[in-house]
């Protein structure tokens, strides 16, 4: 009586655990994706943080890489990728080197020439750091 | 006389310069599929820097690792954790030349066949691939496509589900728009 009391529970607990990793597999991890709203965000000007991937990128991305960061800076370009996702480009003081940043679609396309916050996933340093995921922020914080 | 040559010289130069052209773009687009009969596992990348020479066919690609996104959340981090190690290791980039960008007329559009040489870094491993792709000349801007395989163990990249549930061979798709 003892042993089948226990190996019922047995099959229970491993029946409910098993469900449980499938579903955290392949169905939670599925619809629940990083959001970085949900993210404080480190605050950086588009100058600076060109200027410290520039200095030494290896430590920009220990501070930055992976994390969500809200970037200032004045829009100097404006564009749609090939998956139709909007692209806007904050300046630095190198013309050569920016933050370009792809925004999350629902966002409104900013304007030329403005200062706006952009806040997004660093995903590290090319020509241009670029962020990823990323949101338009309308109040300063 | 003397001035004359200098004067030829330098037009020749500034000509020969402005016969080269740039194409560039920061979208391009790579995807990664290392699909299994059991399970698929497939990201795509849209924030691709590449940049290429239309005279020598001269070819780069760099690519954030991060940048890839999955369906699937955990697989991203999987990705970028276990396998691409992308803290370590946050870029991979193409190196290489079109080798018979010849055949190639940029003034006129149309659908050219290419194949591309160079040597790609995945992980912090550089080995050398050649590959066929398409170069598509539409009012006068190109775009290249391509599809190739690359084993992944050559690579040094490890973990415990290739060959099982990962295939040992990712397929890379390219698909870039220049400006």
């Amino acid at each position: 009586m003892m042993k089948k009391k226990i190996l019922l529970a047995t099959i229970l607990f491993l029946l409910i655990s098993g469900t449980s990793v499938w579903y955290y597999v392949f169905v939670y991890s599925k619809n629940h994706h990083r959001e970085v709203a949900n993210e404080k965000g480190i605050a950086v000007a588009a100058r600076e943080i060109v200027k410290e991937f520039q200095l030494n990128e290896k430590v920009a991305n220990e501070k930055y890489l992976n994390k969500a960061v809200v970037v200032a800076g004045e829009v100097s370009d404006v564009k749609t990728d090939q998956a139709g996702q909007t692209t806007v480009t904050l300046k630095s003081d190198d013309a050569f080197s920016n933050v370009f940043c792809t925004l999350k679609s629902g966002n409104s396309k900013p304007e030329l020439g403005k200062t706006i916050r952009v806040k997004g996933i660093c995903n590290g340093f090319l020509s241009d750091v670029v962020l990823n995921e990323a949101i338009l922020e309308n109040n300063p914080q | 006389m003397k001035k004359l040559v200098v004067f030829c010289f330098v037009t020749s130069i500034f000509f020969s310069l402005q016969a080269q052209k740039i194409y560039a773009t920061k979208t391009g687009q790579v995807s990664f599929n290392a699909s299994s009969p059991i399970e698929k596992i497939a990201g795509v990348n849209n924030q691709v820097d590449s940049k290429m020479v239309d005279k020598s066919g001269q070819i780069v690609f760099s690519i954030l690792i991060k940048s890839f996104k999955f369906e699937n959340q955990l697989m991203e981090d999987h990705f970028n954790e276990n396998y691409l190690e992308s803290t370590k290791f946050p870029k991979a980039d193409f190196k290489g030349f079109i080798t018979n960008i010849s055949t190639v007329d940029f003034t006129k559009d149309g659908k050219y066949p290419i194949t591309v040489e160079g040597t790609l870094t995945i992980h912090g491993v550089s080995q050398k691939v050649s590959t066929q792709g398409t170069l598509v000349m539409s009012k006068g801007k190109p775009a290249i496509s391509g599809v190739f395989k690359i084993k992944i163990k050559e690579y040094g990249v490890t973990g415990l589900y290739i060959g099982d549930k990962i295939a040992n061979e990712a397929e890379i798709t390219i698909d870039c728009k220049y400006e």
